[in-house]
């Protein structure tokens, strides 16, 4: 099995094996899921813990790519705009760019998302 | 009014549609916190950020699974469509991996079933655990993300 990097957690179990099963409320997940459409009627029960799993390899990724633009600015807080790059930089993070830049005048991530077109 | 999650413009902070739709900062920042090195900090505002990020997400992930469920006519959108439609989205490791998550869970609730029968005592920390080293196991073949995106 490949070795775990730096950054991995897989080996201490990641954040489901230290704070219960889910670490995020499924009520909530359930509530995000029905907003988004129109469509959604009925919802198994075994949904939202797929999405708990989900969100969180989510998180993990997008956190990841953050961080090593958060490095390339040789800084050791994470900030919104880093956030913001790893969304503009990522194909697989398209569909949340027109949430990250809201003022295509200014900030960063905006005059990069301009760039990229 | 639009409430429509997936509409431009929200803002970032103090926002309205979203607002009341949003994971916990706390779980989200704890996720964050632990991938990450131990002097790393996070911002107030990236989490904020990463917040709405995965509620975008929730929302995006389950358009395309019930669009699915539309198609085959079918009402209820459960785990396998959620499976599918990540993988249709581009999130590729995320759906194998949790495909096999979802089976694996739904024989420990089979199994939980049968032992709750039998033995009022229970094991239920147990069978969250070998699930969770499962998973371990399914997704230790992921690649940690390429920096050739970032150096495009």
């Amino acid at each position: 099995m490949r070795q775990p990097g730096a950054y991995s957690k897989l080996l201490s179990g990641g954040v489901s094996g230290k704070t219960g099963p889910h670490s995020l409320p499924l009520a909530r997940i359930k509530k995000i899921m029905k907003k988004s459409s129109e469509d959604v009627k009925m919802i198994s029960g075994e949904a939202p813990i797929v999405f708990s799993k989900a969100c969180e390899l989510f998180v993990e990724e997008l956190t990841k790519r953050a961080w090593l633009i958060t490095l390339q600015g040789k800084r050791r807080t994470m900030q919104k705009d880093d956030v913001a790059s790893a969304v503009i930089t990522t194909d697989i993070f398209d569909f949340l760019v027109n949430l990250v830049v809201e003022d295509r005048n200014n900030s960063t991530a905006a005059v990069a998302a301009n760039k990229l077109g | 009014m639009e409430d429509n999650i997936n509409s431009e413009g929200a803002s970032s902070s103090s926002s309205t549609t979203t607002d009341n739709m949003l994971l916990p900062i706390a779980n989200v920042g704890r996720i964050m916190k632990q991938i990450l090195p131990s002097n790393a900090k996070i911002s107030k505002e990236a989490k904020e950020t990463m917040q709405e990020c995965v509620s975008e997400f929730i929302g995006f992930v389950t358009s395309e699974a019930s669009e699915k469920c539309r198609n085959e006519r079918r009402k209820t959108v459960n785990g396998e469509d959620i499976c599918s439609a990540l993988q249709t989205l581009g999130f590729d490791d995320y759906g194998g991996a949790l495909k096999r998550y979802l089976s694996r869970y739904r024989e420990i609730e089979g199994d939980r079933v049968v032992i709750n029968q039998n033995k009022p005592s229970g094991n239920n920390n147990n069978n969250n655990n070998i699930l969770q080293e499962d998973f371990l196991l399914y997704t230790s073949t992921n690649k940690t993300p390429n920096n050739d995106n970032l150096f495009d």
